[in-house]
């Protein structure tokens, strides 16, 4: 018998006990239960990023993002955070193939993540699927998790946000670690993650989203067609957000 | 009566007794009636029956009396970390207990113990509060 059985069993117990009220023991939801462990194994999710579909003056993903997962925007650098950010890069060199690019940066979800190595209480952790998530219950503030992050993907909530767009999503309290989760919440209800949905909506469709072992999935033609790239894959990190045209 | 006479060698002891009743008195009323009044303030936790049958409970009411922050804890972590879903969640709570005034806070401020789900999960307090979140 583990803890929860005890706990089960012992509350069974005391209901029967007080005697008096006889009532219907119901668990209205449990035949609704999805015990997404044993779904999500197997998979491994990624996305790819075709920066040559990219306006460098779009920013929707950026706004659905934020509005989403009621990311923390105070209007001051110091405290803001990003799941998902364009940065330009200016070439060192002028002339032929040294444009300035315009590149969007968010958590890489490595396959061998540096952030959950060093998490002291394992609140950074890799699901099944691969996506990499902050169970911001068991998270402490410690940010070894920002420093070990070699993608800058991390921040942390030095204020609580007072807005909160989206009331079906958490905020985050002050004190906490996070970065993009690849939108878990709407993975497991078979959606697209909202900086996809946006972009497809604006029409860029720079953003492919999918499952990279299933060889029918269309992220899964675009990784073995195109010419992809990784960021920094000397690291060995393995991450799986692709770029096509960095 | 002169106030010598009054406070002469026999019934100085009776003098001083009675003054210090009518002293101490309403000071010492004053403590236990500080003391004793936060017991009177205690709620009744079953004010808050949403469905009187309970036939629509995830658990029965004594269960959740006493085990509530056991099995709430059970559920996170079989959502956070086992990736069991689609079972009680908080916002399923407050479809019958709709106003977290009454539910949680009001048993949890006679108690002293703080709550701090709600800086990040979204839990109507009062209902002025869901109109807004749900307009």
């Amino acid at each position: 018998m583990d803890r929860r059985d005890f706990i089960r069993r012992s509350g069974t117990l005391l209901a029967g006990a007080s005697g008096a009220l006889s009532l219907p023991v119901l668990s209205s939801c449990t035949s609704e239960v999805v015990d997404a462990q044993s779904l999500l194994a197997g998979k491994r999710m990624g996305m790819v990023i075709d920066l040559t579909k990219c306006p460098s003056d779009c920013t929707a993903c950026l706004d659905a993002c934020r509005h989403e997962n009621n990311v923390a925007f105070h209007d001051d650098a110091r405290w803001d955070v990003h799941w998902i950010r364009k940065v330009n890069i200016r070439p060192k060199e002028e002339g032929e193939g040294h444009e300035e690019k315009t590149v969007l940066l968010m958590c890489n979800h490595c396959d061998d993540p540096p952030c959950a190595q060093v998490c002291p209480v394992q609140a950074t952790y890799k699901r099944e699927d691969g996506i990499v998530l902050v169970d911001h219950h068991r998270c402490i503030g410690c940010r070894y998790c920002m420093i070990a992050c070699p993608y800058n993907a991390r921040f942390f909530n030095y204020k609580e946000s007072e807005e909160w767009p989206n009331k079906d999503y958490p905020k985050r309290s002050h004190g906490v670690a996070e970065s993009c989760n690849f939108c878990a919440h709407l993975v497991d209800q078979g959606k697209q993650p909202a900086c996809v949905q946006a972009c497809r909506e604006a029409g860029a469709g720079a953003l492919t989203f999918g499952d990279l072992n299933d060889s029918q999935s269309e992220i899964a033609g675009l990784v073995a067609e195109s010419s992809v790239k990784r960021i920094r894959e000397d690291w060995g990190t393995e991450p799986k957000v692709y770029y096509i045209g960095l | 009566m002169k106030l010598s006479t009054a406070l002469n060698r026999e019934n100085r002891g009776i003098v001083a007794t009675v003054l210090g009743i009518v002293i101490l008195l309403p000071l010492g009323a004053s403590i236990v009636g500080f003391v004793f009044s936060g017991r009177s303030e205690v709620p009744d936790v079953f004010l808050e029956r949403a469905d009187p049958r309970w036939e629509t409970c995830v658990q029965a009411p004594e269960y959740m009396r006493f085990y509530h922050m056991d099995f709430l804890k059970e559920v996170r972590e079989d959502v956070v970390r086992r990736g069991i879903k689609g079972g009680v969640t908080l916002s399923g709570c407050g479809d019958c207990h709709r106003n977290r005034n009454q539910f949680c806070d009001r048993c949890h401020d006679a108690a002293s113990v703080i709550l701090d789900c709600y800086g990040c999960h979204f839990y109507p307090e009062t209902d002025a509060e869901r109109v807004a979140g749900e307009g």
